[in-house]
């Protein structure tokens, strides 16, 4: 026991892990840490070699046991070293270690985790929710690694193109003929602009319901804040926009704040109506239409004198017919879309995404054509579109042949700002 | 330390023997399907393997399905027989039901994993060289390699030269991942000494280890002399996280080996402190332990603990039911005698002709199950999610006025029962044998009943109403919870028909405790219509009289118990029982 007391004591995690990275660990061991290291790799190794490395070759005689000399060899080093480490136990060093363990083990966890994160880890009530979280941190360190590679990359060959150009313009200086500046983003977002004046003044009215904060955790809000970021730039980017309002929006309430935070300064220029004011104070109810997956009633026709009503919900605790009990106590009409009459439904909620509703209103209001619009349905989720008729058979086939983005009506302002869009 | 030395092996062909998966040579392909056995036992598997040679092979194959189905359709035949005299929650029913209802493709290929030969003998560090080279893939070839000598139970030194190997070209350091799974190969060998020495590199390496390599340490210390360290180990798990319940079992099994009693006491107090549901391994453990103390304390904490079997609906193994019938055997001067037996459809004891406790509720109880069902099933927060306030009212106000009923219908599911007959004819058929009996008939349905349609007749309808009363919600509503209030409402006598298991409604509710009491409750008061021809006369799964859990009388115990061989579904009930009783 007394031995077992001595190792409690410090053992710099990180150091076994990769040599030769210099990192910097919590407070004071960082210092302490790299002077090991040094010891450790200059005075030691040479010192301790692996014994019968030489007489390896008759099968007999292998030196099963020699590596164990020199993995415990290190008690030593450490107990010299190991005066400034503090005895009294801090649970988020405990839990740091315990991250750095499973690294070590090849699990999956983040290599570095902030205080804050080590925080939320530490409050997660379970083992597997805090295998979880971790994950989640992992997946995430990697992207952002993935994503910083790609960037370095990209700017290397920036800087490469730049120096070719640069080569190419020194040689012919060529005046050449323009009609335009090249002013086309600021030019399309004022255009834009424009559009979505005129929807706020005479577009048809969607409403967004926000009135789901409390049946969601923080990353389901997250997730739907994203999904309703994408509607409203799919909106804007339409030939003929919605009136998008989003109602039962709190003032400071989670929903409103996650929101702020992510438009940032444009929120207050945003060309859609945020109102704390339920749907049913701002429309007729008789012209209201609930869309909900649950409803019985299918959406047969995109009605242009209608104010649909989308719940910003994500729901991944399958809350079955939450917004179906919201749109019985208002006594609202409620509808679905015709899913199952125009696909052949494999795998998948009927749930869809706020963005994928967006576009399918928006496609429906234009085109009216079912079979248009619910190409936005992810293609995993079904098999095919039934065949219905002939004709429309071919037009089905001519979707499926064509990417979704280059549908769009032509001549509109559309086509430009797909392009942009894919750039 | 303990090395082995291989001598006179020589000749290398003999080094790698073959793995244990099955591998698949060039030009061959095993083709094998498997039959389950009509009991639904799961070890019973029966192979059929032939070797398709080529694709035209596919005839032999498909006959082979073919036969295999018609020997699984004889099987079916038996289980008509077999189903009747069970009832819904009977171990292995629900088995037996998904066999006759679907004809299940079981003859995929078992997974086929590509594998190498793994060395059986210790190689020196060129023939490990040598190896790596050999190996193609994405993974790290030491930690790979390692994983399938942990996946195949190689024998230690085999490890222990890839170490050794490891080591010496990374300046004797080798890394977590492999000590840990050397540790696993240890430990699984039982090589205590090897699990000491690894113990001290891991001390001497690492401040602290990850839950894995704690638990391999624990596991293979318990079994030496320095068994105490593992409880030090135990303490460090808990800096971070609660310790599983394995890692409770190996601490209270390492107290049991070296006669601390008091200690593996305490470990159990808190494993139960902690809210985690002890292995039964533990507990078997505390009873073939107390075969051999003569101490009324020890006597009495286990019987505390059959007393926790029976709060926790929780029933021991085969082999734990064995060590419970020792032990009471073993106890001096009280003369205990078991028997392994079941029980009578009359809920008495083939051993001792007692009477098995009924699976009736107390009044307590009732009202209790009555409440919860009405708040977290019916209401749940919101009423407008299963239904309106208003039908809610209506309701409520229906079930007060009419007299108690006998038996509340599920009229969609009864109606549904035989697909190919009219459903509106079907609940008929039912509504009208059950009236010829003199019953207080209730039938729940929905407003769409009542529309004419092909499928629900006008006529019909109206004579289900005239024998029963009934009661329509709206299109959108739930009716199962309309059911289970009803029936409760009507009191312990009333029963209900469906056949439905309702375990979306019983996940509504939301202790453990509430969900007990409705699965004992359901278990006592539905009927669930087992013909499969309409027209015959109805007949229903027989609803067991007693209750299945562990129970005593002072001087008897009765203990139901899982088969080995037996799979049973997390809602089914055990069907062998232990009867225990005091010779007189």
């Amino acid at each position: 026991m007394p031995v077992f007391l001595k190792m409690s004591g410090s053992i710099i995690l990180r150091s076994f892990g990769r040599f030769l990275v210099p990192f910097t660990i919590h407070r004071k061991k960082g210092v302490l840490c790299s002077t090991i290291l040094q010891r450790s790799m200059s005075s030691k190794i040479p010192t301790v070699s692996y014994p019968k490395k030489e007489s390896t070759s008759p099968p007999e005689q292998l030196g099963l046991d020699g590596w164990k000399i020199t993995m415990k060899s290190s008690m030593q080093e450490e107990d010299a070293s190991a005066v400034s480490s503090s005895k009294d136990e801090d649970p988020l060093v405990a839990i740091r270690e315990l991250i750095e363990m499973w690294r070590l083990f090849g699990k999956e966890v983040p290599e570095q985790i902030s205080e804050e994160e080590l925080k939320s880890a530490m409050g997660c009530v379970s083992k597997s929710s805090k295998k979880k979280y971790l994950k989640y941190l992992y997946i995430k360190e990697k992207i952002k690694k993935a994503k910083q590679i790609k960037k370095e990359m990209k700017a290397a060959l920036k800087e490469k193109a730049k120096k070719d150009q640069l080569l190419e313009t020194t040689k012919e200086d060529k005046q050449q003929n323009f009609l335009f500046l090249r002013l086309w983003d600021r030019n399309m977002d004022i255009a834009m602009g424009w559009k979505g004046i005129q929807a706020m003044r005479f577009g048809q009215p969607l409403v967004f319901d926000m009135d789901y904060e409390n049946y969601m955790k923080p990353k389901e809000l997250q997730s739907t804040v994203s999904q309703l970021l994408e509607s409203e730039g799919w909106n804007r980017r339409n030939v003929d926009p919605f009136h998008i309002y989003f109602c039962n929006l709190k003032v400071e309430g989670a929903y409103h704040k996650e929101l702020v935070k992510r438009y940032g300064e444009k929120w207050d220029k945003l060309l859609l109506t945020a109102t704390e004011k339920s749907h049913v104070d701002l429309f007729p109810k008789d012209s209201i239409i609930y869309l909900t997956a649950d409803s019985p009633n299918v959406m047969t026709t995109f009605k242009h004198d209608k104010i649909y009503i989308v719940g910003s919900f994500v729901d991944k605790a399958m809350q079955t017919g939450t917004s179906l009990a919201k749109a019985k106590r208002l006594n609202l009409a409620t509808e679905c879309l015709p899913l199952d009459r125009y696909l052949q439904w494999d795998t998948g909620t009927k749930n869809l995404t706020l963005d994928q509703m967006m576009r399918i209103l928006l496609c429906l209001k234009n085109t009216g054509s079912w079979e248009e619009a619910l190409k936005f349905v992810p293609r995993r989720k079904h098999t095919g579109f039934m065949e219905i008729s002939r004709h429309s058979q071919e037009l089905v086939n001519r979707l499926k042949k064509s990417k979704p983005f280059n549908s769009f009506p032509k001549g509109s302002l559309n086509i430009h700002t797909q392009k942009r869009w894919l750039e | 330390m303990m090395t082995f030395c291989f001598t006179g092996i020589r000749s290398l062909p003999k080094l790698w023997k073959s793995n244990p998966y099955l591998s698949v040579g060039p030009g061959h392909s095993y083709f094998s399907l498997f039959l389950k056995d009509c009991c639904g036992i799961r070890n019973q598997q029966k192979w059929f393997s032939l070797k398709a040679v080529s694709p035209q092979n596919t005839k032999a194959v498909n006959l082979l399905i073919a036969k295999a189905r018609y020997l699984r359709k004889g099987d079916e035949g038996s289980n008509k027989q077999v189903s009747s005299d069970s009832h819904l929650f009977a171990a292995g029913a629900a088995k037996k039901r998904s066999q006759m209802n679907t004809h299940r493709e079981d003859h995929a290929l078992p997974p086929v994993r590509n594998t190498i030969q793994l060395p059986t003998r210790p190689l020196n560090s060129e023939e490990w060289d040598k190896f790596k080279e050999d190996f193609k893939g994405k993974a790290n070839f030491e930690s790979w390699i390692i994983s399938q000598m942990a996946d195949c139970h190689s024998s230690i030194d085999v490890a222990k030269s890839l170490l050794a190997w490891v080591a010496a070209k990374n300046n004797g350091i080798v890394g977590y991942d492999l000590l840990v799974k050397y540790l696993y190969l240890c430990v699984f060998h039982k090589h205590i000494s090897e699990v000491i020495d690894v113990y001290e590199i891991m001390k001497a390496r690492y401040k602290r280890l990850e839950p894995g390599g704690y638990t391999l340490l624990i596991q293979g210390l318990i079994h030496s002399d320095r068994w105490k360290e593992a409880l030090l180990l135990l303490e460090d798990i808990k800096k971070v996280m609660i310790p599983s319940k394995k890692n409770y079992n190996d601490c209270i099994e390492g107290a049991l080996l070296h006669q601390d009693v008091n200690l593996a006491w305490n470990l159990y107090q808190e494993l139960l402190g902690h809210n985690l549901i002890p292995m039964l391994k533990t507990l078997k453990t505390f009873f073939d332990f107390g075969k051999n103390i003569k101490d009324d304390q020890y006597s009495n904490k286990l019987l505390d603990i059959l007393l926790y079997l029976r709060n926790n609906h929780l029933y021991p193994g085969e082999s734990f039911a064995h060590s419970i019938k020792t032990w009471f055997e073993s106890v001096p001067g009280e003369q205990w005698k078991g028997q392994f037996t079941t029980i009578q459809e009359s809920g008495q004891c083939s051993g001792c002709g007692k009477t098995i406790e009924s699976i009736h509720l107390s009044p307590e109880e009732y009202e209790f199950l009555k409440e919860k069902i009405m708040r977290d099933v019916i209401d749940g927060g919101d009423q407008y999610k299963k239904t309106t306030p208003q039908e809610l009212e209506r309701f409520q106000n229906f079930v007060k006025c009419c007299p108690p009923f006998d038996i509340v219908i599920d009229g969609l599911n009864v109606a549904k029962t035989f697909p190919k007959a009219r459903e509106s004819q079907v609940l008929l058929h039912v509504v009208s044998q059950l009236a010829k009996q003199n019953l207080q008939l209730l039938v729940l349905g929905r407003k769409h009943m009542l529309t004419q349609h092909s499928r629900w007749r006008k006529d019909e309808m109206k004579k289900v109403q005239k024998q029963a009363s009934c009661f329509f919600a709206d299109n959108i509503s739930a009716d199962d919870p309309f059911l289970l209030y009803a029936t409760l409402h009507s009191g312990n006598h009333c029963k209900f028909i469906t056949k439905d298991l309702m375990r979306d409604h019983k996940a509504c509710l939301h202790d453990a405790k509430t969900q007990r009491l409705f699965f004992k409750w359901q278990q006592g008061h539905q009927l669930a219509i087992i013909n499969r021809l309409p027209g015959s006369k109805i007949t229903f799964q027989r609803i067991p009289s007693y209750d299945t859990v562990v129970q005593t009388t002072g001087d008897s115990w009765h203990i139901p118990y899982d088969e080995d061989l037996l799979e049973r579904y997390s809602y089914e009930v055990p069907t062998k029982w232990l009867c225990l009783h005091r010779k007189t």
